[in-house]
């Protein structure tokens, strides 16, 4: 019943065989594979072509879908030729294809072909943080009064989980102004010399919104979302702003249904502290 | 192991469509007559927006859950962290069939993102089977297999398709998601007889009928299952020899890039429905 088809010299094993198709359809060398394919009259060389093909154009799409705006300022043609080099390079670790892209912008900011566009690599952080606030849904605040359980001695360690939407994005070009015009049809000039960006993302409600932040406020919430226990978020804050005060961003925080959950940190404890006194960020 | 086969509702619409997040607005507001929704695993393992969407339709519409990532066919071990995901999908939709394909798509830690051909040996007849018990086992549930839509065939090859998946369903008591676009395309690419192919499957194994579009390739003669367009006539041909063949199984209309708008997909789900009622109207007539 079974049919004796002709054979190579030596028939591969599936793992062999395998590892032949995944370099074929990575760009690598094909005369392996293209030894075990039949041509069912066609070039066999074009039968397995026709997976590499698949592969790498619609990973480029995924990207273009997920990074409009970079595609936009480089053009199509030359996107095209960087998502390619970065699937090659970078080819899917997960089968959940909405995390493919994550490390797109570290990328962009080391592939060469783009140096003369030095915010491009930001421009995609930004653009990653966006997708990353327009699916991922979010979770039940945690109410201030959830604190009051801390006890003083151990405020200084406490660790808050922030909503899983949230990125903060850092860049030396004002990389929302790019942004937004280029999502426009007729793109206006951006002063590229404007300054920096310290940017919030989020999802609220059914829209993504975004945020820019005072250089203390986008160094404290960015070591909270870091797993920083508070006291070393305030340091860090404190580092760009010696005014800056614990009690208000705290009250910001619960206030914007920021944090999620709470824990005491008992790895971080080495870290030598500030004195927080929690009882002043009590919040009605 | 306890096999539990899911069964549609008592309805009479069985004709299906995928679920993608540009129609859930219209489904909702609309309430569209329809046998379910199936959705990709992969799509729904995480806590998004689109979960929410979904179990919130899950109310309304029966849904089936159709794994394209799980990597049936690879040489090595299955990843028990995504089958792990996959299991706790099913716990919480509770879908009425759940599926995957004969085909492979990783090796270590990358994912091809394609449903790879497998040569049909002993070997990966083996550890094709292998995979599925584990599968079914890990869901406590039998799950449906689909023929893959091919490119290629292996020179070492040595036993046909449709006898390989009968082997499985005989040796793991899967059942088969019959994509009858796969079959077309596959009969196109390698030139055998559609016919021939559905003949040789068993039929009381078939659980669900997959229709959908295709495409030639540009650079040579070679038929892609893209899911991108309107089915061709000689694909409807098709799902009516199957229909006649296998009975009325749920079908559904697969249609995954080149999103139409929602009432074009609606109105490909009615052409199948139609299909499948002149069907069983001619067996009971």
């Amino acid at each position: 019943m079974r049919k004796n088809s002709p054979m190579p010299a030596a028939m591969p094993t599936l793992r062999e065989l395998q590892r032949q198709v995944h370099q074929a359809v990575l760009g690598g060398d094909t005369a392996e594979i293209v030894a075990a394919i039949r041509g069912d009259g066609l070039d066999p060389a074009a039968r397995i072509g026709t997976y590499r093909n698949h592969f790498f154009a619609t990973l480029g799409g995924l990207l273009q879908v997920t990074f409009p705006v970079v595609c936009r300022l480089v053009d199509e043609r030359f996107f095209a030729y960087a998502a390619h080099e970065y699937v090659r390079q970078h080819p899917p670790r997960s089968r959940r294809l909405v995390e493919y892209g994550a490390d797109f912008a570290d990328f962009l900011a080391d592939f060469e072909p783009c140096e003369s566009l030095p915010y491009l690599a930001d421009v995609a952080r930004f653009e990653w943080a966006l997708n990353i606030a327009a699916s991922v849904r979010e979770a039940a605040p945690l109410p201030p009064q959830a604190l009051a359980e801390v006890p003083t001695s151990e405020a200084a360690y406490l660790v808050l989980r922030l909503q899983p939407s949230l990125s903060y994005v850092i860049s030396p070009w004002p990389i929302d102004a790019i942004w937004q015009a280029n999502k426009k049809s007729e793109v206006p000039s951006v002063d590229l010399a404007s300054g920096d960006a310290r940017l919030e993302i989020r999802r609220t409600g059914d829209a993504v919104a975004w945020l820019r932040l005072d250089p203390a406020t986008f160094a404290f919430r960015t070591a909270l979302a870091g797993g920083l226990v508070l006291a070393a978020a305030m340091t860090a804050a404190t580092a760009q702003s010696p005014t800056f005060d614990l009690a208000t961003a705290i009250e910001q925080i619960f206030a914007g249904g920021f944090a999620v959950a709470y824990e005491l940190s008992s790895e971080q404890k080495s870290f030598q502290p500030h004195p927080v006194d929690l009882a002043r960020k009590e919040v009605s | 192991m306890a096999v539990v086969t899911a069964q549609l509702p008592a309805s009479s619409c069985s004709a299906g469509i995928g679920l993608r997040s540009l129609h859930v607005a219209g489904i909702t507001a609309t309430q569209p007559r329809l046998g379910f929704l199936e959705v990709h695993a992969e799509n729904y393992m995480a806590e998004t927006v689109a979960l929410d969407y979904l179990l919130s339709l899950r109310r309304d519409y029966p849904v089936s859950v159709h794994g394209v990532a799980l990597s049936l066919g690879t040489a090595e071990q299955i990843d028990r962290v995504h089958l792990g995901r996959f299991k706790a999908l099913v716990e919480r939709v509770e879908p009425i069939l759940v599926s995957e394909h004969l085909a492979w798509s990783t090796i270590g830690e990358v994912y091809l993102n394609d449903l790879l051909p497998l040569p049909y040996t002993e070997e990966s007849l083996d550890l094709f089977c292998h995979h599925v018990e584990e599968m079914q086992e890990a869901l406590g549930r039998r799950v449906l297999i689909e023929n893959p839509a091919s490119y290629l065939r292996y020179r070492h090859s040595s036993i046909p398709e449709a006898e390989f998946l009968t082997e499985v369903v005989y040796r793991t008591g899967c059942g088969i998601l019959c994509d009858v676009n796969n079959v077309y395309v596959s009969a196109r690419n390698f030139g055998f007889d559609p016919i021939i192919y559905l003949d040789a499957l068993p039929i009381e194994a078939i659980c669900e009928i997959h229709i959908a579009g295709h495409y030639t390739a540009e650079d040579v003669d070679i038929l892609i299952d893209d899911h991108g367009s309107r089915i061709a006539e000689p694909v409807w041909d098709l799902y009516v020899a199957a229909l006649r063949r296998f009975g009325p199984v749920p079908a559904l209309i697969e249609w995954d890039t080149n999103l139409p708008a929602l009432e074009i997909l609606l109105d490909e789900a009615r052409h199948a429905q139609e299909l499948a009622d002149a069907c069983c109207h001619a067996d009971t007539a």
